[in-house]
């Protein structure tokens, strides 16, 4: 145990040289590439800037998109929901079309921080954190979502199950790459979802356990025919249970079914102790229960209660 | 490092400053402007006492890199109270509700609630508390900083 | 007791009928016209125009700014320092060692134990080695990292019961031990044998944090005429200043200390003042210039005093018919590196001994024993926190007294019903309780507001999945009015001008309870003028009597009294000059509003001002001087039996919770408190501090927890050190009763520390109850209640 010089003596400034708000994506890309590496985007700023204060991380240069047109905005295309790069999360949780056709985004973004962190932080910026436990993550997992990367180069589509590389670390290199796009499919008919969170006190902190399942039943049969279970922070990254989605692809809907599903995804999880936070056994515990609540419970808004 | 110009509203009134880039804004109204009614208590916008208003809705200053509200306006707690010395309601009613004690949380606490109030004309209790969840309190136990709110929306209708 | 509405505000304040004051301090017949009313701060129209200027809010222009060094390591040998390239960094004016310390190189608010620049070694994380003066805050940053520091680390202890083992290594000189202190009163063995059920448990409360939301700073201006003014948010103004001019080597009066607008306090900044003056000072002492000293939130949780972490090893025996007979209690009390407010003052002043006197809890025993282990660690260090040692005991005591209860199944609130102090009890000191006991009065009042007898009843599970259950809690406690001093005493004067207006100096500071504006009302009830005729001048101790600290709830007691002594002399010469205006005699006349009149004639008047003016121009003085001290404190070493505080305010808090028995998650249904405090100067004040210190209560029982490990805090910000939002506090219902205090101005007891010391208990009773998982260690966050259940071996007929 110890401390880095950092870790006791505090700043109260960021060390920072520029401060550019460029009004294009080429401009944007143009001040990256001319920083070569020594400049970082920066839309919302409350996961950057007191990642600068602590000296976790170092840039001669912010390069702010939040002027950037084109990027906002929450709309409908076919069966799709397409969320702009610099949605916030307040627009997110306010969102009408949110609420219906996504509600777990809308809950989870509503449950990150507080009023005032959610009126500028995006959610782009929230999955470009890595964090697991990030509180749109976890939901848009378990919708599926893919996102849009944008650089100098052009675009790329990643669905986001190859997003999130390591703990802080995902496919976007934000020297150089902008999320634009978020994406993902409406909830038909015969899907139901479910958000569940854990956490030590009602507001401003971080979550001690969140999932998110998608379920896609078939009513004639009483049986499973899909689902997506998201949950962090249980892994270095927010993780999807794929193993026990597998599993339960046909699977009739019965307490068995549950009760299983709750012990494949605390096999698939691996969660850390933490001193502040709380031990690994009680995540595996929480991670159980919310298994068979969260099944349920979106079992029972696609149609198919569990008797 | 070099200044750079920023212009943007504040409290009604349109500025012009120099600053250096990397001045934070709660940094910019308290030391260079003089308005030291926004408060600093953590610098990582877990606190809340830095709250003002950018174009009606609540922000940490803490955490606002002063250049992102160039263009913009920004509403401090200063800015509620008339030239004349004549208080907001929200702030009338914070002193006969008992909502002060300290005083250090009660610019930010206001600053939300005001954001609130011009929002939605009858909060409910649950409502107020949620507006106010971004900001911490330790001497109130916020009921009466809720009360306060409650019957200022009140009497606002 | 009779019920009255305060007309300003709707708070309901019960009032006991029979009163037997003192005269010096009895209400008036006519009854009071300032006092005991809920009328608004003084201070208010500034906080919410945010006009009023905090330490911070200081323009920063001419000041130096200071930065500490700290040490890395919990325990170490400081090897070698070396600041030459601080010192050579362009835009630094000082970079202080050991040896530049110019008095004694150590401060402390009861043993200046601590240095003001570490010399040899270092003992906790945060331990200052070196002090830096620069133009700018990011010089004098840069400058701490370019000073070379070697250290030679040293096996460091993280537990009182290592601190105190034959081999411990030693923190100190004088060995680890920095206190122990018993108590005896009557034969505890032979309680236990007589006793029909015993129960034993071990209760064990970590680090807590004070958490006020402004972070700490000093600031120190040397003074043309070579004095050293040193300013800022403070709550003990002369301990300061006699700790600063010993660290300077200059007499007392070369140093002035004033406090500046205080964003919260709660013990914190009782000591952490002492910190930063003593450092500023000395720096604005080598540089000449004035230096602002300010801390980062992360540096506050580091550097300053946290509540003591405590294990409590206790014992209680009983008949089966709930009668207590037998307490035996072993506290292991962690002082962490420095002394603080952890030692005794004797008879009964500091955090420890007072622990050991509340240790047994507010009931009636006829036989105690106590032992008390103070203990140095490598840890934070402990000081005063908002109940000053009484609210780790009684989170002991309640829960103990709770499962007794289960045990012999007995109500929770019977059990205390027929235990509880009452007037004519004698305490486990041996002191025997003769007037102002309103602790019964608060169970019956509590629980006929909460509606305990139904809720008991009703406990159980609220959904069809069981997964949810609901249960109630009592918690009881006592605190004393005062701090168990000789050196107790409160000094007042009060200054009436020809016009009518008054100046108060008194130096009780203002940390937000409000006594900027409840000692101004006792004034001007006493002079019978109105409160806006009052100003309250800034604790400063070059224009304010000696007044001790605003700790202990002693302010509007003992500093009231003083004040109703200091305006009665000047009333004497205001009547006086009355008297002959209106050709009556002094003894018939009443001043109220304004006026003075005749009590058989009260048309026959003269306006307060007059008077003011008629003594003014016949050289009668009007300048009242008061001092108070409270009956004499005792408490017998070697048994603890005593009278160690002369009044104790009482209450009764009772919690209703939901548990998720699944996940553990504690969600407070209803919550009402009742308080005997003697007299309510300002009801509607003190239902804020009900209502904040219920709050503070609360975190301490679900979620606060200052993570130590091997030395090193994990947790230094408000992100992760969490207290309760306005999502997490239920909406607590206060009540107020006055059994009047025959030693305080009205009647009057202390509030300020009472309504955070029985909510936790409340609630942890409360969660036992709902789902049978007891949490004897706190926090009883989630993954607590969750274990506790698990301990218990699964919620109650699941």
């Amino acid at each position: 145990m110890s401390y880095a010089f950092k870790d006791y003596q505090w700043s109260k400034d960021i060390a920072i040289k520029e401060y550019l708000l460029p009004r294009s994506l080429a401009e944007a890309f143009e001040i990256l590439a001319k920083y070569n590496g020594k400049a970082q985007v920066i839309a919302g700023g409350t996961d950057v800037i007191p990642r600068l204060r602590h000296r976790d991380l170092e840039v001669e240069a912010l390069v702010d998109i939040t002027h950037l047109p084109d990027m906002s905005g929450i709309r409908e295309e076919a069966d799709k929901i397409v969320i702009g790069g610099l949605t916030t999360h307040r627009q997110i949780a306010a969102s009408p079309l949110i609420r219906e056709k996504a509600g777990i985004l809308a809950d989870g973004a509503g449950c990150l921080g507080s009023p005032q962190i959610r009126n500028i932080a995006t959610v782009a910026g929230n999955l470009v954190s890595g964090h697991p436990a990030a509180d749109t993550s976890t939901p848009l997992l378990a919708l599926n979502a893919s996102v849009t990367i944008t650089s100098q180069e052009g675009e790329r589509v990643i669905p986001l199950t190859e997003f999130f590389l390591d703990k802080g670390k995902t496919a976007l290199d934000c020297r150089r790459e902008i999320l634009t796009q978020i994406r993902f499919a409406a909830l038909k008919k015969n899907q139901g979802s479910s958000h569940l969170r854990l956490s030590k006190r009602r507001s401003l902190t971080v979550a001690v356990l969140i999932f998110a399942a998608v379920v896609e039943v078939d009513h004639t049969q009483n049986m499973i025919k899909a689902a997506q279970i998201a949950l962090g922070p249980v892994a270095p990254i927010p993780l999807r249970a794929t193993k026990t989605e597998a599993a339960l692809r046909g699977a009739p809907i019965n307490n068995e079914t549950i009760e299983r599903a709750a012990e494949s995804v605390c096999r698939e999880s691996n969660p850390i102790a933490d001193p502040v936070w709380g031990s690994a056994e009680y995540k595996e515990e929480i991670i159980k229960v919310f298994t068979k609540r969260g099944l349920k419970k979106a079992l029972k808004q696609a149609g198919t209660p569990v008797e | 490092m070099n200044h750079v110009e920023l212009s943007f509203k504040l409290n009604g009134q349109d500025i012009s400053i120099q600053i250096l880039p990397n001045t934070l804004l709660v940094d910019l109204l308290r030391d260079r402007l003089g308005l030291t009614g926004t408060k600093t208590g953590c610098r990582q916008g877990e606190c809340g006492v830095c709250t003002v208003l950018l174009d009606g809705d609540p922000v940490n200053s803490c955490l606002l890199p002063a250049v992102k509200v160039a263009g913009r306006s920004v509403t401090t707690i200063e800015g509620l109270a008339t030239e004349d010395g004549r208080l907001d309601i929200i702030q009338e009613r914070f002193i006969s509700e008992g909502a002060v004690q300290c005083g250090f949380c009660t610019p930010g606490m206001i600053m939300n609630a005001k954001a609130l109030l011009d929002r939605e004309a009858s909060p409910s209790e649950t409502d107020i508390k949620k507006a106010i969840s971004g900001v911490l309190c330790r001497c109130t136990g916020y009921r009466k900083i809720v009360q306060a709110v409650k019957s200022a929306s009140e009497a606002k209708e | 007791m009779k019920e009255k509405t305060d007309k300003k505000k709707k708070v309901k304040i019960l009032t006991k009928e029979k009163v037997d004051l003192q005269q010096l301090f009895k209400v008036p017949s006519m009854g009071l016209a300032v006092a005991g009313q809920s009328v608004a701060r003084t201070d208010a129209r500034q906080k919410v125009m945010g006009t009023l200027k905090f330490g911070a809010d200081y323009a920063q222009e001419k000041f130096l700014h200071g930065k500490i060094l700290r040490s890395p390591h919990p325990h170490a040998l400081i090897k070698s320092i070396n600041t030459e390239k601080a010192k050579s960094m362009p835009g630094v004016m000082a970079v202080l060692t050991a040896e530049d310390v110019p008095g004694r190189n150590g401060f402390g608010a009861i043993i200046p134990d601590q240095p003001v620049i570490c010399s040899d070694k270092v003992r906790f994380v945060g331990d200052g080695v070196a002090l830096v003066a620069a133009e700018t805050e990011q010089i004098a940053q840069q400058a701490l990292e370019r000073i070379e520091v070697e250290y030679e680390i040293l096996p460091a202890i993280f537990d009182p019961r290592d601190a105190i083992k034959e081999d411990a290594p030693k923190i100190h000189d004088k060995g680890n031990l920095l206190s122990y202190n018993k108590l005896r009163k009557g034969d505890v063995s032979k309680g236990f044998a007589e006793a029909d059920t015993i129960l034993k448990r071990t209760y064990q409360v970590p680090f807590l944090d004070h958490a006020y939301l402004e972070p700490d700073m000093c600031m120190a201006i040397p003074q043309p005429d070579g004095t050293m003014l040193v300013e800022g948010p403070m709550q003990a103004p002369f301990t300061t200043r006699r700790n600063v001019n010993a660290v300077l080597g200059v007499p007392i009066n070369k140093v002035r200390v004033r406090q500046v607008p205080m964003g919260g306090g709660f013990g914190g900044k009782e000591d952490s003042p002492i910190d930063l003056g003593a450092r500023a000072a000395v720096l604005a002492w080598h540089t000449g210039k004035p230096v602002r000293l300010a801390l980062e939130r992360e540096e506050v949780m580091l550097q300053t005093c946290k509540r003591h972490p405590m294990i409590m090893e206790i014992r209680i025996g009983a008949k089966k018919d709930g009668t207590l007979l037998a307490f035996e209690g072993v506290i292991y009390d962690e002082q962490g590196a420095y002394a603080s407010l952890g030692p005794i003052i004797p008879p009964a002043g500091g955090s420890h001994i007072h622990a050991m006197i509340m240790m047994a809890g507010p009931y009636e025993i006829p036989n105690v024993k106590v032992d008390a282990y103070l203990c140095y660690t490598n840890n934070p260090y402990g000081g005063a926190m908002r109940g000053f040692g009484a609210p780790q005991v009684h989170i002991a005591h309640e829960q103990l007294i709770d499962e007794l209860a289960e045990e012999l199944g007995m109500n929770p609130i019977d059990i205390r019903r027929k235990n509880g102090l009452k007037q004519g009890s004698a305490t486990a000191t041996g002191q025997v309780l003769d007037q102002s006991v309103g602790l019964i009065d608060t169970l019956d009042a509590c629980a006929k507001a909460f509606n305990w007898d139904e809720k008991y009843r009703q406990t159980g599970y609220i959904d069809k999945t069981r997964s949810k259950r609901r249960g109630v809690g009592i918690g009881m406690g006592w605190y004393r009015t005062s701090i168990g001093i000789n050196a107790d005493g409160c000094g007042a004067n009060v200054h009436v001008h020809e016009d009518g207006s008054v100046l108060l100096f008194s130096g009780i500071t203002e940390m937000g309870q409000g006594s900027f504006t409840v000692l101004p009302q006792i004034c001007a009830e006493e002079l019978g003028v109105r409160l806006e005729d009052i100003r309250y001048v800034v604790p400063d101790t070059d224009i304010v009597p000696e007044s001790g600290p605003t700790v202990g709830s002693r302010s509007t007691t003992l500093m009231g009294n003083a004040i109703i002594l200091a305006a009665r002399q000047v009333k004497e010469s205001i009547l006086a000059a009355a008297s002959e205006m209106l050709d009556v005699p002094a003894d018939r006349l009443v001043a109220k509003d304004r006026l003075i009149y005749d009590t058989e004639n009260s048309v026959n008047s003269v306006t307060f001002k007059d008077a003011a003016l008629k003594c003014m121009q016949t050289g009668r003085r009007l300048i009242g001087q008061g001092w108070w001290t409270p009956p004499k404190p005792s408490l017998d070493p070697e048994t603890g039996q005593g009278n160690p505080y002369f009044v104790y305010t009482f209450s009764t808090h009772m919690a209703e919770v939901i548990v998720d028995v699944e996940t553990g998650e504690v969600d407070i249904t209803d919550f009402v408190a009742a308080f005997d405090i003697g007299r309510a100067i300002n009801p509607r004040l003190i239902e804020g501090q009900i209502e904040g210190g219920v709050a503070m209560g609360l975190g301490y029982a679900l979620m606060e927890n200052v993570v130590v490990d091997q030395g090193y805090i994990q947790n230094k910000s408000l992100r992760n050190y969490l207290i309760p939002t306005s999502l997490d506090v239920p909406d607590t219902r206060s009540i107020i009763l006055e059994v009047e205090n025959k030693y305080g101005p009205y009647g009057a007891k202390g509030i300020g520390e009472m309504p955070n010391i029985p909510a936790t208990p409340a609630v942890l009773n409360a969660i036992a109850n709902a789902c049978g998982g007891r949490v004897r260690s706190l926090p009883a966050d989630p993954e607590g209640v969750f274990r506790a259940i698990r301990e218990a071996g699964g919620p109650p007929d699941k």
